[in-house]
This record gives C-alpha cells, sequence and structure tokens, in this order.
C-alpha cells in the first residue's frame, strides 16, 4: 500500500511539467508586434477568405518595427498593418488613440443626409421617441417612418407595440437603419422577429477550431424566431446604405427572408465575423472578427448585402428636400 | 440500621452501573474547521486574454469531518465548502479582472494510524466547482465561466506535538484532480455562439491528469486556548489545465486563520441527546 501512495505522490509532484503554457513575450515594441500578429493569425477568421498573405505581412511590417522610437510611431505602424485586413470589425486600442479601417464607407456615397430626414416632409420636429426608435406617419398619414441608428439601443416589445399601434392605420412601413453601425445582435433578432410569421433559418455561424487559417467548426444555423404576440402583417420596407454595419448587416440578412420585407438603398457596409478582443504585452487591446457568419445560401456577408431594390440619392432630389431613397419606399409600399 | 445501609448501597451501586452505562455511549463528534484568507493569485485565462493576470484574494473554507460510524473508526466522510473572490490586474495596469469561486466536495479517508501522536489520512474527494470570471472591457468575450467536476486525490497527515501546557496539532493537506469532467470554450466562440445559437459541440471534455494537473496544499496549526481552538496556516494552489489548444493556469498563495472545533448533533428519532445534555428546544 505504501508503495502506491509513493508512486502517486510522485507522479503528483511530476505531472504539472507535462503542459506546457505559451510563451508570453515581453513588453518591447518586438514583443507587442509578435503579439498582435500572432493573435491575427491564430484567431481572425477572414485570412484565407480575402486571399490575405499574413506571413507576408509579417516580413514587411517587422522591418519597420526596427525603426519605431516612439509607443504613438508604434501605434500608427500597428494600426496599419491592421488596416491590410480590410474590416471595419477589427481595432487597435490604446489610453491614447484608437485605430480605424473605415473604408468599408468612405468609399462609397453616404446615400443619407440627417437633414432630410428630419425635414418636414419625413421626421420634422415633431416626431415621437421609443427605445432608440423615432417615428412618424409620412405621406398624409399612409406610410409609418422608423428611423433606427444604433442597435446598442435597447427597445422593449411594448415600445414596439406602441409603434406599431400608431401605425395601425398605415398601409405599411419603413425601416431605416442607414447610418446605424451595429450594436446587439440580440436586438437584431428581436426586432426581425415582428415580421416573421414562423421560425425560418435565415443564416448560418462557424468560429474557429484550431490556428489553421481555414480551421473552422461546422456551421450551426441561425433561426429567427416569429415574436408569440406581436406581428407586422403588412409591407415593410429597410432603408440600407454603405454605414449599415454589423449587427445592422446581420439584421438585414434577417429581413431578406421575411415574408413582406423589401431591402432598398445601397449595399451594407457588411461586418460579417462575430468579433472577440485580446490583449498585447503593453496592455493595448485588439479587437478582430473571429466567427464569420453566412446567409441562408451560405455566402459570405463579411463584405454586405445587396438590397432588393438599388436605388441612391439623387442631387436634384436632395434640392428639393427629397430623399430619394424613401421616396422609392413609399411608391413601393403604396403599390 | 442494617437494611438502610443495604439500601443506600443497593441504590448507590445501581446508579454507579447506570453512569457508567452512560460513560460506555460513544457518540461520533463532528470537526468543523472554518477559515478565512487573504493572499495572492494569478490567473491566466488564453480565452479571455493570453496575458498573466495577478492581484489579490480572500476566501472561506468549511470543513467537515466525522467517522462513518461509532464501531468503525478506519473511515471518515468529508465535505469542504470554499468560497473564493480575487481581484486582478494585467501587467500593464490597462484592465482588470474579477474572479468568483464556489467549490463544493464529498469524501472518504482511510486513517492510518502510524503512531499516538501520527496519523495519515489518504482518500478521494468529489467536487464540483464553478468559477466566474470577468474582464469587462472585452468585446463579446469579456466572461468565461469555469464550470468542472472532478474526483480528487486527497492526502492528510497530522501531528499532535504535546507540550507542557497545550498540544499543538499539525496538518498537511494535498489534494490533487485525477479524472473528471470540465467545460472548455474554444478561443474563437463567442458566449452569444454557444449559449443563444446553442453552438456548444466539444465545449465539455474528459479530464485526467493528462489534461488537468493541480495541487492544493494547506499547512496548519490548531492552537488551543482557553475557550477555543484556533487555526493558523497557509495554503497554496496551483492549477493547470488544457483544452481546445488553450492552456489555462491558477496559483495561489494565502495565508489562513480560524477556528475548529468538534460538535455533535442530535436530532430525529434515533439520534437522541442523552438526559444530561440541554437543549434550547426544550
Amino acid at each position: 500500500m505504501k508503495k502506491y501512495i509513493y508512486i502517486l505522490l510522485l507522479l503528483v509532484a511530476l505531472l504539472p511539467s507535462c503542459i506546457e503554457e505559451p510563451a508570453q513575450q515581453p513588453n518591447t515594441f518586438k514583443g507587442n508586434f509578435e503579439s498582435l500578429w500572432k493573435i491575427i493569425d491564430t484567431k481572425y477568421c477572414y485570412l484565407d477568405y480575402k486571399h490575405i498573405n499574413w506571413d507576408s505581412i509579417y516580413i514587411v511590417y517587422k522591418q519597420r518595427v526596427d525603426t519605431v522610437k516612439n509607443q504613438y510611431a508604434f501605434f500608427d505602424l500597428m494600426g496599419n498593418m491592421l488596416g491590410e485586413l480590410k474590416d471595419g470589425h477589427v481595432n487597435l486600442y490604446s489610453d491614447f488613440d484608437q485605430s480605424h479601417y473605415w473604408k468599408w464607407f468612405t468609399d462609397f456615397d453616404p446615400n443619407f443626409s440627417s437633414t432630410l430626414i428630419f425635414n418636414s416632409r419625413y421626421l420634422g420636429t415633431d416626431y415621437r421617441s421609443a427605445g432608440g426608435f423615432r417615428y412618424k406617419k409620412i405621406n398624409n398619414g399612409k406610410v409609418g417612418y422608423m428611423y433606427y441608428d444604433d442597435f446598442s439601443d435597447r427597445f422593449s416589445d411594448t415600445n414596439i407595440a406602441y409603434i406599431f399601434k400608431s401605425f395601425s392605420d398605415c398601409e405599411g412601413i419603413i425601416i431605416d437603419v442607414r447610418d446605424n453601425g451595429g450594436g446587439y445582435l440580440d436586438s437584431a433578432e428581436q426586432l426581425a422577429s415582428y415580421f416573421f410569421t414562423e421560425e425560418t433559418v435565415t443564416g448560418y455561424i462557424s468560429y474557429k477550431t484550431s490556428v489553421g487559417h481555414s480551421d473552422f467548426s461546422k456551421p450551426v444555423q441561425i433561426t429567427t424566431p416569429s415574436h408569440n404576440t406581436i406581428q407586422w402583417a403588412r409591407p415593410v420596407v429597410v432603408l440600407t446604405n454603405r454605414k449599415s454595419f454589423s449587427a445592422t448587416n446581420n439584421f438585414v440578412c434577417r429581413m431578406k427572408l421575411a415574408p413582406k420585407a423589401t431591402i432598398v438603398g445601397d449595399m451594407t457596409g457588411g461586418g460579417g465575423g462575430m468579433p472577440l478582443s485580446s490583449e498585447l504585452p503593453n496592455g493595448w487591446l485588439v479587437r478582430f472578427s473571429a466567427e464569420p457568419m453566412y446567409d441562408v445560401n451560405m455566402n459570405h456577408i463579411e463584405w454586405g448585402i445587396e438590397p432588393d431594390v438599388n436605388d441612391s440619392l439623387k442631387v436634384v432630389d436632395q434640392a428639393n428636400g427629397y430623399d430619394t431613397i424613401i421616396e422609392k419606399a413609399i411608391q413601393i409600399i403604396s403599390q | 440500621m442494617k437494611k438502610i445501609v443495604v439500601l443506600l448501597l443497593t441504590i448507590f451501586v445501581c446508579l454507579c452501573v447506570q453512569a457508567q452505562n452512560n460513560d460506555n455511549q460513544r457518540y461520533l463528534l463532528t470537526t468543523k474547521s472554518s477559515t478565512f484568507g487573504v493572499g495572492l493569485s494569478d490567473i491566466i485565462d488564453p480565452y479571455l486574454s493570453p496575458l498573466v493576470y495577478s492581484g489579490v484574494g480572500l476566501n472561506y473554507n468549511l470543513d467537515t469531518r466525522r467517522f462513518l460510524s461509532d464501531k468503525n473508526t478506519n473511515y471518515s466522510m468529508q465535505s469542504t465548502l470554499a468560497l473564493s473572490g480575487d481581484f486582478l490586474l494585467n501587467p500593464a495596469l490597462s484592465s482588470e479582472m474579477i474572479y468568483l469561486g464556489i467549490n463544493y466536495g464529498w469524501g472518504l479517508n482511510y486513517h492510518f494510524r502510524l503512531n499516538k501522536n501520527l496519523k495519515i489520512l489518504a482518500g478521494g474527494l468529489w467536487d464540483i466547482d464553478f468559477g466566474f470570471k470577468n474582464v469587462s472591457r472585452n468585446i463579446n468575450n469579456p466572461v468565461n465561466l469555469d464550470m468542472s467536476t472532478n474526483l480528487n486525490l486527497t492526502g492528510l497527515l497530522m501531528y499532535d506535538w504535546v507540550l507542557r501546557k497545550r498540544t499543538l496539532h499539525f496538518q498537511a493537506k494535498l489534494q490533487s484532480p485525477l479524472i473528471g469532467c470540465m467545460f472548455v470554450p474554444f478561443g474563437g466562440a463567442s458566449y452569444y455562439d454557444m449559449f443563444e445559437v446553442g453552438n456548444l459541440d466539444q465545449s465539455f471534455h474528459f479530464s485526467s491528469i493528462h489534461n488537468k494537473q493541480g495541487l492544493n496544499q494547506t499547512y496548519t496549526v490548531d492552537v488551543p486556548f482557553y475557550r477555543s481552538t484556533w487555526r493558523f496556516g497557509l495554503n497554496i494552489q496551483s492549477l493547470k489545465y488544457k483544452a481546445n489548444d488553450l492552456v489555462f493556469k491558477q496559483d495561489g498563495m494565502s495565508l489562513i486563520v480560524g477556528t475548529t472545533f468538534d460538535d455533535i448533533s442530535f436530532g430525529g428519532r434515533k439520534k437522541l441527546a442523552p438526559q444530561n445534555f440541554i437543549s434550547t428546544n426544550e
């Protein structure tokens, strides 16, 4: 018996050395560069999809790290390296700055003007506001118009019930999510659920299972439920532009399959990867796309979603106080 | 007069016999030790961050032990309850982590009595562990949960050092996980994906010494004072586990202080208190 106890004690003493811990990078420019490069190399989900040669980027930027003189220059260099990913969900956060990639909307027409939607033809100044929605009946009371600019603004079923009640005599409603940069995914699901008559598979999601660039789990269905008590059964038009990003992109992906929904405007900005975050030895935070999401046909939605009806703001209309895209939506509802 | 003396003697003998019967009655005592600890801890949770978070922690432990029956004093059963809370910072002090943990265990030990003052207890303890880790500034991965159940090997060395005025009771306790099950998410999976979409494939893992190793060491001395016995000691914890290519680590060291006492419980129909025990229920 004593022999076995000794063997067990010996095993307990020796075994902790069997699990190897990953090495911690030092808090130097080189150590932070190595750490950031590795986080993206092992966790970022679109390297293969976007045909990015991350090893080449390592070589290019490693040489530049040696020339960096201060933390501001180092931050800018790392921000530029992350910019190679062309992803609005990738940011570097320090105590003095935040890096951005904005070309997903700056390279395109805005197709939205807040001045226009707040003129008297649309929201004006006498609109109502509930749960982040600004809403009002337009087009002589025939169309309900809701502007929602942030999926981080939580809304309740009661908010929506009141809004729908105020639009009860309208022929249809417009949900304007232009310039909505995203927020909570569950809010996107909740808003979409008011327009589905039954639970519907509206997309897929997978996650990385290992360090390889294409090591993903089997995609799992994302469903959009039908809300139990609140339903909008008449036409609904969703307005989009290139700044409809992230959770808004996800909302549009769901609404593409809603029975009486039409997507009008410009292509969405994308942001189809669910972002996670990690840290560098110097304490900077890095956000990156980690889980690719797909539409119902297993197409990536990272670059955005095409509208059903493509339209853009016309200069002449703007000059006359008209929002071309809202007018198009009114026309679709009135048909 | 003679009759009276005989009668008194008879009554005295009967009383003595009755008293002796009570003396022979054996009651199982439960040894309860409750301690508070304060110390330092390090946590590596690569789901939340690749960096080592270091900080301070508080913990509370309740340990109870009693023999299985009054006829067999070779086996004792033990139950443990541990609560802990840590506040930790990353090396750059730019982010904080909150850790809250609870652990409950139940086990059996065999008593090896090496001599009058020295004995070894060896056995197993099955435990359930739940931990909550929060790095609030993280995006979509601010929380990770430690959920596991383990069968642990336990060993306890007890030594009584008899001094002139009091006896000091020394204990060295070792505990190590042997086999069990644990929840470890993939590093690239968000909790939205796991718990809202239901994508929990390969998040629950069989664990044994090949992927989970740890040693919980507690060294204490019980010092009897006038009305109570106080426990002072040191606890050193080390735990490392690996799953889904992630290596987690949790180390801690704390100074502990508390009390230990033996108590006895009576209740129900079978375990009635003797007449000379006074209950507040009476």
